[in-house]
């Protein structure tokens, strides 16, 4: 009895913590998106059942916010690998003061998002950004541009800011993984004649398989939950050209005040990312 | 000696209960509050008080902003966890929500009472009467927005100041020219002000229908325009913010804006006497120039009213109203403390009394927070970027607050 019991008693405060911090959230979360619950009329939170979910369906935003989540997703962890991995690349070879560019690379991530969406709203501002200071400086603008006041270019510029926070989580990470692979293979790649090209297909790649799924997993879960670099940056404009599903369900529940949508947006984003989710610790407990 | 420590143990333990029913009488209240300037600090206000008051304790609790909704949305989260301050810094925005929620105590007999009622004219109270005929909050602070003018700008090109649509169209335009323009929009969130100033005071009414007859659609149309084909916005004006606007005025990017006198000392440092004020447009419905209102409420869940309502009282008062407004960059509300107000240049003072006269603010309904914080910069953004049309624009508008 007390074997079988012990396990349990040692689990017990893990557990509870794990209760009180993620599935008590959780359920109230799902008790929320089925009420109509405004943070303002306490006494009046009416069970609608699915009525928000529902409601999702005729919402334009809804669908607009998916769109640009996907597009945020896609393409700022698509630059953020190659870019990532590009610099691992780089920072695995023997170069004067590596150490000090490995330290270097790692500052982005360092920094607190908040942080960095203000230093790329001043350097993208339209009257005193540096990069439109340096575009006209050095020819490459004819005008000063308003980055952040058009639907095409806001987007990229919140891609952009994102790109350089995230690039160095898979530069280390793929970095680690690069020196993890035993030198014997290259050795024997080069004496049966493989170039480099063919090294880093045959050699590199699928050594690194297992560490780059699972650091893309990873990051396209953060980065799909991600809203505090675009509600500094721009707030989900112009319009709402930049506003992805959690900045749309944080502006309905903070800003609107409805918590049950609010809910309910954030539920859809969840079950969205349980596939990813699930493919990770699929991959963790193998 | 013994029989003498026995007296004075005795004595001590019969005073015992007197001084624990002097301590117990003692009232400590909370007060909530936001300044512009985190830096500004109520300290010497509350020790006043506290000296004048020694029965009463203040616990001053500065909240953050987060352009009103994160203070709002703590407020009402306070108030439904049982929580809530004894008083709190309001503004009208957010008071049907907290009549709502049955969540302000009815000042009538307090400002009735009151001593200092006289020295804060009837247009304060006019203003600060709720729709259900009550008074809830008591005024402390005032801005009325005016239209920032580069005066130097103005005289070179041999224009006048202007006071109607016309001048300031042809000024805007006249303005304009390489790296410059003739008016700086905050197109971001609080830009409901400019909106308001230029569409609501040139043909647009926020009644059911007046936001889209043919002189509201024409007004809007016109304000629209004035960035897609006119061109006097800078092209960031879309998503540009408090600070953009403030900035681009004071690097001599834009020849015009509209903000209150909080930001006047700065304008004055950046550009000396090169900037004045005068008070916005007046169009064919009168003129619209948004009240910036700053009170105080006490809060229904307070236990001691009498205690908060003493303290927000105190604030109101007088030299106290000067001093609490030399901290938040603010107008004294009182008629006294007008009198010798030289916290800001005399001008801007000048232009936000003058302005008074066409002083509004939005409906007093549950709509207009969502239209200050999300239904207005959305939809004038996609308006300015051509997504939707003026007109467009206007029936979400209407569609918000009359359905």
């Amino acid at each position: 009895m007390h074997a079988r019991s012990l396990p349990w008693l040692l689990l017990a405060p893990a557990l509870l913590a794990t209760g009180f911090l993620v599935l008590l959230p959780v359920a109230d979360t799902l008790w929320l998106s089925l009420h109509d619950v405004i943070l303002y009329r306490p006494r009046s939170q009416p069970f609608v059942g699915l009525g928000n979910y529902i409601a999702l369906l005729d919402d334009a935003d809804f669908w607009e916010s998916l769109g640009h989540s996907l597009v945020w997703v896609v393409v700022a962890v698509g630059l953020q690998f190659s870019l990532g991995f590009t610099a691992a690349l780089l920072l695995n070879r023997a170069f004067p003061w590596r150490g000090l560019a490995r330290a270097l690379v790692i500052v982005p991530w360092a920094l607190p998002s908040v942080i960095i969406g203000l230093v790329w709203t001043w350097m993208l501002d339209f009257n005193l950004g540096l990069i439109n200071t340096l575009g006209l400086r050095w020819g490459l603008l004819d005008a000063p541009v308003a980055w952040l006041a058009q639907p095409g270019t806001a987007m990229l510029a919140v891609i952009l800011a994102v790109v350089w926070q995230g690039f160095p989580f898979f530069a280390i990470t793929l970095l680690a993984g690069l020196q993890g692979i035993p030198k014997e293979l290259y050795e024997a790649a080069e004496i049966d004649g493989a170039s480099t090209f063919n090294s880093f297909r045959n050699v590199t790649l699928p050594s690194l398989a297992p560490v780059i799924a699972t650091a893309l997993l990873l990051r396209m879960i953060w980065v799909a939950n991600s809203l505090d670099l675009i509600l500094v940056m721009t707030g989900g404009g112009p319009g709402t050209a930049t506003q992805t599903l959690p900045l749309y369900a944080f502006l309905k529940a903070w800003s609107g005040a409805d918590y049950g949508h609010g809910s309910a947006l954030a539920v859809v984003l969840a079950i969205l990312l349980l596939g990813v989710v699930s493919t990770y610790a699929a991959r963790a407990n193998r | 000696m013994k029989r003498r420590h026995l007296l004075t143990t005795a004595a001590a333990l019969a005073a015992a209960p007197l001084a624990l029913a002097h301590a117990q009488k003692k009232t400590t209240i909370r007060w909530w509050y936001h300044f512009d300037d985190p830096a500004s600090n109520p300290a010497a206000l509350v020790a006043d008080f506290e000296k004048a008051n020694p029965d009463i304790t203040v616990q001053a609790e500065s909240i953050p902003w987060g352009g009103g909704a994160d203070y709002d949305n703590r407020l009402y989260a306070a108030i439904i966890a049982g929580n809530a301050p004894d008083a709190a810094m309001v503004k009208f925005n957010n008071q049907p929500r907290l009549i709502e929620m049955e969540a302000l105590a009815p000042l009538d007999s307090y400002i009735d009472g009151w001593s200092g009622k006289a020295d804060i004219a009837e247009d304060f109270w006019r203003l600060h009467r709720a729709p259900d005929g009550h008074r809830y909050y008591l005024p402390v602070q005032y801005v009325v927005l005016y239209l920032y003018c580069r005066q130097d700008w103005f005289a070179k090109a041999g224009l006048k100041l202007p006071t109607n649509f016309e001048d300031f169209t042809a000024a805007a335009q006249a303005l304009t020219g390489a790296d410059r323009w003739g008016f700086g929009l905050r197109g971001g969130a609080g830009g409901h002000d400019h909106w308001a100033s230029l569409v609501l005071g040139n043909g647009a009414k926020l009644s059911k229908g007046g936001l889209t007859s043919p002189a509201a659609l024409a007004a809007n149309k016109w304000f629209i325009e004035l960035f897609t084909q006119r061109k006097v916005f800078p092209p960031s004006a879309p998503n540009d913010g408090f600070v953009q606007t403030i900035n681009n005025m004071k690097s001599g990017r834009t020849a015009m804006t509209i903000h209150h006198i909080g930001s006047a000392n700065d304008m004055q440092a950046a550009l000396g006497d090169a900037i004045t004020a005068v008070p916005v447009p007046i169009g064919s419905t009168g003129g619209w120039s948004s009240f910036g209102d700053g009170s105080n409420a006490v809060l229904a869940q307070s236990k001691s009213r009498d205690a908060a309502w003493k303290w927000i009282s105190y604030l109101s008062t007088g030299a106290a109203n000067v001093a609490f407004n030399k901290l938040s960059g603010q107008v004294t509300v009182t008629t006294s403390g007008a009198r010798d107000w030289n916290v800001q240049p005399a001008r801007f003072l000048a232009a936000t009394t003058a302005s008074l006269k066409m002083a509004q603010v939005l409906p007093p309904t549950a709509q207009t927070a969502d239209f200050t914080r999300t239904v207005w910069p959305q939809t004038t953004q996609k308006a300015l970027l051509g997504q939707i049309t003026p007109d467009a624009m206007m029936q979400t508008f209407e569609k918000l607050y009359f359905g």
